[in-house]
């Protein structure tokens, strides 16, 4: 038996991203959105987890190094897209990452939602003017959803999430 | 205080025109600022100083209009205490509306809408618009 399976690269970037990039990288996405016929709704989930994602790298990454490099992709799966936002952090990052991300893991979509909800609307700024919600939010709108967490061996580590879309009803 | 704020659009930030003479407000673009609190700080003074000094003036209703493509959700956080300054005024007895324009297709921006409707108390309504400007 032939089992077909499409797996495409739709977009990737490597290297420093800051706010000057990335409206460049969601206008590229978007068309690149557009041209796979990914509709509306879609798409905003799709590309609002990116801001999420790429916002997060601008953030929090370490500014620099030797062997790893903030990236963002987004491979077409089969009937999903899927992001992928990875970066370098501080191995003291890694706990607490984590037991949050874990913890969200550990609730169905309506938990995630509420949660949402009182965040939003009881929980202060972050030092960033954030609101302290990008991954929550990524998991929440996402069809499927991990991470990674890969020591680098210098007291840093590469850190992944990956969140899939399915287009299959969209497209 | 001033009667018109004005903060020109960017690739990452909203255009704002709030003009208290014809009692119109709006916020229309994609809003992902780096700093979003920082980015609508002077939204809030406005806001702030309009609560303290408006008179209230039942017979005309302050109109706020939010059209976004994109925010994020430090923008998400910073919409809500927006609509509650509006709520302030419409418990003071100054007439408000939200109107929380999409496109008709776009579910995602519905629900959003719907959320904060649910999360405000005050007049929020959903207009779907028929094609993207």
């Amino acid at each position: 038996m032939n089992v077909s399976y499409e797996h495409r690269t739709l977009f990737r970037y490597e290297g420093p991203l800051d706010m000057q990039l990335l409206p460049q990288i969601v206008k590229s996405v978007e068309q690149l959105l557009i041209g796979e016929k990914v509709r509306t709704p879609l798409r905003r989930k799709i590309i609002s987890a990116l801001i999420e994602l790429a916002q997060n790298i601008i953030h929090y990454s370490i500014p620099r190094h030797p062997h790893s490099n903030p990236s963002i992709s987004l491979v077409r799966e089969g009937d999903n897209i899927v992001l992928s936002a990875s970066n370098p952090i501080h191995s003291s990052q890694e706990l607490f990452l984590r037991t949050y991300i874990e913890n969200l893991l550990s609730m169905n979509k309506e938990d995630l939602s509420a949660l949402y909800q009182n965040v939003l609307t009881k929980s202060d700024y972050t030092d960033t003017g954030g609101a302290g919600l990008g991954i929550l939010q990524v998991l929440a709108k996402a069809d499927g959803f991990s991470y990674t967490i890969e020591a680098l061996g210098d007291d840093h580590a590469n850190f992944t999430v990956r969140a899939s879309f399915v287009t299959l009803a969209n497209a | 205080m001033e009667s018109t704020l004005y903060i020109e659009p960017s690739l990452t930030t909203p255009e704002i025109r709030f003009q208290l003479e014809n009692c119109h407000f709006s916020i229309k673009g994609s809003s992902y600022p780096e700093n979003s609190l920082k980015f609508y700080q002077p939204v809030v003074q406005y806001l702030s100083e309009l609560v303290q000094n408006y008179p209230v003036d039942p017979s005309k209703t302050f109109i706020l209009d939010v059209e976004l493509q994109y925010f994020n959700t430090s923008t998400a956080k910073v919409l809500l205490d927006i609509f509650r300054y509006f709520e302030q005024l419409h418990e003071k007895g100054q007439p408000v509306k939200v109107r929380w324009l999409y496109l008709e297709d776009d579910t995602e921006m519905e629900d959003a809408g719907l959320d904060y409707q649910a999360a405000v108390k005050l007049p929020f309504e959903l207009v779907a618009l028929h094609e993207e400007a």
